[in-house]
């Protein structure tokens, strides 16, 4: 007879604490036991129990034992590895002791055991990398005092702007002159693509499903506010998960860019939005490819698929959304180009600039010199490995892509030998301000030929105090369990999250960045025009990394 | 010293005399005398550090009023310190950038033109007068002193002024205007700009002043195009201002000759206005956003896209903020008093799910009587089989056993021993027959005649008890509990038809007169198999049933081979062994699946396990067993013990058998709806087994001939890492029934310790006694927050955590 349940002891797959990525510092000294924490845990990671401590004792000229037994209560971390601390530090946050907190365990086994049922490893969050990236190795080192003029980024006036679709040559530009005075001769056939002025970092793709109402219409409140209140034109995509008619019918749409992606959620419900619009979205947006999941799509969990996000994609209540790795429709460059721009464009009779996204790649300059030649395309956006998602395989998000630096840098340098680097605008993004440093980021990568430079990860980190970092600090998006209410639908959580305060970091964020921007053009002369692809101003203490980049090396 | 230092001076000075002092006009100065000096020689500049020479040295030979004709030189009037008296400079003709750099106080410079850029940079306390115009950078950095301008101030003027404490403010006068980005970064100061006769009438201040000004005070008359509001705000003239302003107003029109404006200029304060920093108190206190983010979206963005915002159409919760902690409808998790929810461990392994949690818990409260009665409400055979002879599956799943070792729940069922049989329910006219008067039979009689209904039981040997009459060694149950509880069953008052043996037409007679039959007539026939000398074995079964009913077999000296290895082979070789065997060897073509006390005793007496061994055949003679292996063994002696089966011959076709069994239903019904079958005749089973089954099938027939709620419904068993045994001290020592009471840890089932209650921090769980005497453990959702320390803490698992939706 088999022995009754539970008593079948395996210690082999039993892990301990050192296998996991967080340990979770618990003073015993110092705990009241309210438990907030145990309430507040997102995953669950700790709970209350209790221990016996046995104490002998003996008092007293010769040995005289006294036992004395107690049972504490503790809070205790579980070694269950699918309730595992994820160093979100959500319980230190509440703690009114500072009697908790999770400590990064760098000799974790994670990766290991993080595979149950088969399943591997998934996450949110961006790539588990905290070395140094390439932009933050890139420093500015054309400092002009007496050179050329020097500017004072607090006295001088700056107007920090760049051009987003495409900029059609002097020459090629159906002028005519009439009265003494040089107009466009609209009754020309030649097509004169649409151009936005926008301010050069733009809030990138992240889809209402993704995030949080709070947090989406915060960083929509944010823009608007740029926009209206502090005259910065930054605009914002929409990610793919469609647009609340609200906004899609306001004046406001204006400073949004639309994206359609492989799931074409939502899709219908903007067009039956058309007739209703007042002003034209600042840009469409076709996804080809995320850089922090390259060849791995979308996933939205039926859990999250409540009224809010069904209405707004379109579809039933309850249901899993999968965005796959690739569009369902398109089989090579030339289709997918030229059938998604134009239908896209026709769309806002072409008003709109048109241009898409694909991950940082090997073969991004194909692509880059396909749409050179595509009279429609507006743009085009490369996202680098260490862009954020939602929702990815860890191996897709940690082992694949590429990095933007040097994806940019021989795009850029492809359009120079074609003259044609001031007419199609490259926007880069991907791990920009990764670090914290935002306005060096985006500097750079502009330096390095980038017309514009789109923030995920670092809006979310700077506008709502998202707890990731590159240990995996938290990265629970995929699960909707978010404790800080970003990547959730789950009302409890994300009525945490004040979308006013959301859109105040956002205009305080942008602000800031202004000034750092002025700070790094000031010393090298440029007040109102970007240094785009002004790379002698750029260098960086690394050889090899100097020669693949086209810039200076200083040490 | 003094004297000293002004000899080696004027020695150094005389050295270049020569040269330096042909362009003055006499070398013979008095107080009173204006000494001229000139910027060009024969028609030949003077360079500038010539000219600068030039006026030190005259100025430290005792010349105090100088008149320069300049031609573009640099700094002219600077540095000049008189040691006493003033110095009073006029210049005239072209003057070059920073006249007056670095100007003294004593020093009085009148410029009778425009100057060049960057007058009165740095000054120290020079008065300057410029009869003209200043170009760029007028009064930058200047510290002390006095600018006039008579005209206007070019761009970037009066930038980075200064106020030192230890002296007056530098002032600023422009009778005009100033160019753009005035005052830039000014940190002290008095500025005045009178701003008549404009050159821009719309703007007296120029683009962009005071950007980055931090000190000092701006007075102008007349329109202005913004300012840095940033850096400083525009208020308008205290008294104080007021009164400055006029009684400094005069000496500066007197010093440019305007006196006629004074009039305009001071007819009334509010034609002027002020500009002044703001300062490092008011920046900090200052609002980071001009529209806070409300009011941006109330008056903005609401007004636009509709109330509530872009997603209020679809959410249909409030749109407050919540906190990090909550209570009530907004915790995640929320508590459940989940009392006795879930099986203990012991009850879940019993096959007749004797709650003996239920009878710790009675015995704590000092319900002894009840504790021990309860029992009776499960087995008619609490002594013989939970003390006695049942391997106690209880006991193996008892989660004391994880601390020190099991609940005693065989001397408590042994305890019950003495008890009378409980009260039957009302007769309830119903009437069942039972066939099979053994530990199945009996337990499903015992249940139904509990329950009220009249129970016929059948049973073909003279003595109720089946195998444990016959079969089980009286060694390990001793005959004479047994024959007690087996009295107690007689008490009950179920009609016994014994020696009543079963045939096909006794079996339609019983079905036809009784509402349910319930089969339990067990396995009786030996099984054997057949191999050349087969026929010279003995069963098992026939072995003890012989020494049970007082046949002893004569072994003394014999060599015993017992076929098959369970626990009926350990029996029968501890049987052998008492009866005088020299050796008994227990041979089995697998592992030997014997356990419990059937083979610690064979084990004790001696008895060997021989395995895998297939039996080839018995030779009588050489007294030999052979095996397919070729080996063989000594066997004077062999009993066969691979299991018995049933009697089925008396059955109709509708009830359905397998294989020589019956199979059944889970709940034991067989394929005539009105025939249950229970005990060993539906697989071989523990005694244990065969009560259990015997109890739950009544519980159904009850269910099915009342309609009456079935009761118990089977229930999960609770994880054992739910009981907290840490509260429990490991204890050895003899057996008492309360000792043992205190040490069962109540799996699932409240102990009413209060733990929970005394827990939770925020107070929110409470005692409920009802009327009945019955308690609750409630929990106030509105301060409750869903930590889950009661759970966490509590001995016996029964608070539990659920999501809170």
């Amino acid at each position: 007879m088999e022995p009754a349940s539970g008593l079948r002891l395996d210690h082999n797959h039993k892990l301990s604490l050192r296998e996991f990525p967080y340990i979770v510092r618990w003073r015993d000294d110092r705990c009241k036991r309210c438990g907030q924490c145990t309430a507040v845990c997102p995953v669950k990671a700790i709970e209350a129990t209790v221990k016996v401590q046995r104490y002998v004792s003996s008092e007293g000229a010769s040995p005289a034992p006294k036992a004395e037994r107690k049972v504490i209560q503790i809070v205790e971390q579980v070694t269950d590895m699918e309730r595992y601390c994820t160093g979100c530090g959500a319980c230190t946050l509440v703690c009114p002791n500072e009697a908790i907190e999770p400590e990064f365990n760098p000799q974790n086994k994670f990766l290991h055991y993080k595979n149950k049922g088969g399943e591997g490893y998934k996450r949110g969050g961006r790539r588990n990398d905290p070395s140094i990236s390439t932009l933050d190795r890139l420093k500015f080192t054309r400092i002009s005092m007496l050179t050329d003029p020097a500017l004072d980024a607090g006295r001088h006036e700056f107007r920090i702007r760049t051009l987003l679709g495409r900029i059609l040559p002097p020459e090629e530009l159906p002028l005519k002159i009439e009265n003494n005075k040089l107009s466009i001769n609209k009754d020309s056939a030649k097509f004169i693509p649409p151009v936005r002025e926008i301010y050069p970092i733009m809030i990138g793709s992240m889809s209402i499903g993704a995030l949080s109402p709070p947090m989406w219409e915060g960083l929509a409140m944010g823009v608007s506010y740029l926009n209206e209140v502090e005259g910065m034109p930054v605009v914002m995509c929409s990610g793919e998960g469609g647009m609340p008619p609200r906004l899609l019918k306001s004046k406001y749409l204006k400073y949004f860019i639309i994206q359609i992606a492989s799931g074409y959620f939502g899709w219908d419900e903007i067009i039956h939005a058309l007739p209703h619009m007042v002003e034209d979205p600042a840009a469409i947006e076709i996804k080809y490819g995320q850089g922090a999941k390259p060849g791995d799509g979308g996933l939205l969990m039926a859990q999250k698929v409540l009224n809010l996000i069904a209405s707004i994609r379109g579809v039933p209540q309850f249901i899993d959304l999968a965005s796959p790795p690739t569009h369902q429709t398109k089989y090579s460059i030339e289709e997918a180009v030229a059938k998604m721009i134009q239908s896209m464009s026709m769309a806002w009779g072409f008003r709109v600039p048109v241009y898409p996204k694909i991950s940082g790649s090997r073969t991004a300059r194909a692509v880059l010199n396909n749409l050179a030649r595509n009279p429609y395309a507006a743009a085009l956006s490369i996202d680098g490995e260490d862009g954020g998602t939602g929702a990815a395989y860890n191996v897709s998000m940690d082992k694949m892509g590429h990095p933007i630096a040097s994806n940019l840098r021989e795009c850029y340098l492809d359009l120079v030998k074609q003259g044609k680097q001031n007419e199609l605008p490259l926007i880069a993004a991907g791990g920009v301000g990764k670090k914290g440093n935002l306005a060096a980021n985006a500097a750079a990568l502009i330096m390095l030929g980038a017309s514009a430079v789109s923030i995920g990860k670092y809006i979310m980190q700077a506008a709502a105090d998202c707890f990731g970092d590159e240990y995996n600090r938290c990265n629970l998006c995929n699960t909707g369990k978010c404790p800080r209410g970003i990547t959730t639908q789950d009302p409890k959580l994300y009525r945490r999250l004040d979308s006013d305060k959301v859109a105040e970091r956002v205009v305080e964020t942008f602000k800031a960045a202004d000034v750092e921007l002025r700070k790094i053009f000031a010393p090298m002369g440029r007040s109102t025009e970007l240094p785009i692809g002004m790379s002698d101003g750029l260098s960086t203490d690394d050889k090899a990394m100097a020669k693949r980049l086209g810039i200076n090396y200083a040490c | 010293m003094r004297a000293k230092k002004t000899g080696s001076k004027g020695q150094r000075v005389k050295g270049s005399k020569s040269e330096g002092f042909k362009n003055t006009d006499t070398l013979t100065l008095g107080r009173s005398d204006t000494i001229i000096v000139h910027g060009t020689i024969k028609g030949k500049r003077v360079p500038s550090r010539i000219l600068e020479e030039q006026i030190q040295h005259t100025v430290q030979e005792g010349a105090r009023q100088l008149h320069i004709i300049s031609d573009g030189q640099h700094g002219i009037g600077g540095r000049i310190w008189s040691r006493e008296g003033t110095v009073k400079i006029a210049v005239e003709g072209p003057v070059g950038q920073r006249l007056g750099s670095m100007g003294m106080p004593g020093t009085e410079i009148i410029v009778k033109g425009s100057v060049s850029d960057d007058v009165g940079w740095l000054n120290c306390g020079a008065k300057i007068t410029v009869l003209g115009d200043a170009t760029n950078g007028a009064w930058n950095a200047a510290a002390q002193g006095t600018l006039y301008v008579q005209g206007s101030g070019g761009a970037r003027c009066d930038t980075m002024t200064k106020h030192n404490p230890r002296f007056d403010p530098p002032q600023s006068w422009y009778f005009r205007d100033v160019g753009d980005s005035f005052a830039e970064f000014k940190a002290g100061g008095i500025a005045v700009i009178c701003g008549v006769n404009p050159r821009n009438p719309k703007n007296i201040i120029g683009y962009r002043p005071c950007v980055g000004m931090v000190g000092g005070t701006i007075y102008f008359r007349g329109p202005i195009q913004g300012y840095s509001e940033k850096d400083v705000k525009l208020v308008g003239l205290t008294p104080q201002d007021w009164e400055w302003l006029k009684t400094n107003m005069k000496p500066f029109l007197e010093a440019v000759d305007r006196e006629s404006h004074y009039n305009e200029l001071t007819k009334s304060s509010d034609d002027w206005k002020k500009i002044i920093a703001y300062t490092p108190q008011e920046k900090r206190g200052r609002k980071w956003l001009g529209v806070s983010l409300p009011d941006f979206r109330k008056n903005m963005w609401d007004k636009e896209v509709g109330s509530g915002g872009i997603f209020a159409e679809y959410l249909n919760h409030e749109l407050s903020l919540l906190p990090y902690i909550t209570a009530g409808t907004d915790r995640r998790n929320r508590p459940i008093w989940a009392n006795e929810k879930f099986a203990p461990p012991c009850a879940y392994a019993c096959p007749t799910h004797i709650p003996s949690h239920k009878r710790a818990s009675l015995i704590r409260q000092g319900k002894l009587n009840e504790a021990l009665e309860l029992v009776l409400q499960y087995s008619p055979l609490p002594a013989t089989v939970c003390g006695e002879i049942c391997p106690n599956l209880c006991m193996q799943a008892c989660t004391r056993a994880r601390l020190d070792k099991p609940l005693a729940i065989d001397k408590l069922g042994e305890l019950s021993l003495d008890l009378p049989a409980p009260e039957k329910a009302a007769p309830t006219g119903h009437k069942i027959a039972v066939i099979g008067g053994g530990p199945a039979g009996m337990s499903v009689a015992w249940q139904l005649a509990l329950k009220g209904h009249t129970v016929d039981l059948y049973e073909s040997s003279g003595k109720l008890g089946g195998k444990i009459e016959l079969c089980i060694p009286r060694e390990r149950l001793p005959h004479e509990i047994l024959e007690k509880e087996i009295s107690r069953f007689k008490e009950l008052g179920v009609n016994l038809h014994l020696n009543m043996k079963v045939d096909k037409n006794k079996f339609k007679e019983i079905y036809s007169g009784h509402d349910v039959v319930a089969l339990a007539c067990g396995a009786h026939q030996p099984r054997k198999i057949s191999f050349p000398g087969s026929e010279d074995t003995v069963s098992a079964y026939d072995f003890l049933k012989d020494i049970n009913l007082g046949k002893k077999p004569e072994l003394k000296g014999r060599r015993v081979v017992v076929i098959g290895a369970g626990n009926v082979g350990m029996d029968a070789a501890s049987e052998a062994y008492n009866s005088g065997a020299e050796s008994v060897v227990a041979v089995d073509i697998q592992k030997p699946s014997a356990f419990g006390e059937e083979m610690k005793i064979a084990m004790a007496k001696g008895t060997q396990a021989l395995w895998p061994r297939l039996t080839d055949r018995y030779d009588k003679k050489d007294r030999k067993l052979f095996f397919k292996d070729g080996s063989s063994i000594d066997a004077d002696f062999v009993v066969m013990a691979i299991g018995d089966i049933p009697q089925l011959d008396f059955l109709p076709p509708s009830v359905h058998t397998e294989k020589g069994w019956i199979p059944v239903t889970e709940n034991y019904q067989t394929s005539d709806v009105k025939v249950f079958a229970i005990g060993d005749v539906t697989g071989l089973g523990l005694v244990t087994n065969a009560i259990g089954q015997g109890r739950l099938a009544a519980d159904y027939i009850n269910y099915q001939i009342m309609h009456a709620p079935r009761w118990p419904e089977i229930k999960q068993p609770i994880a054992y890492e739910r009981i907290k045994t840490e509260y429990y001290d490991a204890c050895r020592g003899d057996f008492t029934i309360e000792k043992e009471a205190d040490k069962c840890m109540s799996c699932a089932a409240c102990r009413d310790c209060r733990m929970c209650e005394a827990t939770c921090y925020w107070q929110a769980i409470s005692r409920v006694e009802h009327k009945d005497g019955s308690y609750e453990y409630v929990v106030d959702d509105n301060i409750c927050i869903g930590c889950g320390f009661c759970a966490g803490i509590c001995p016996c698992g029964v608070w539990e955590m659920v999501e809170n939706v």
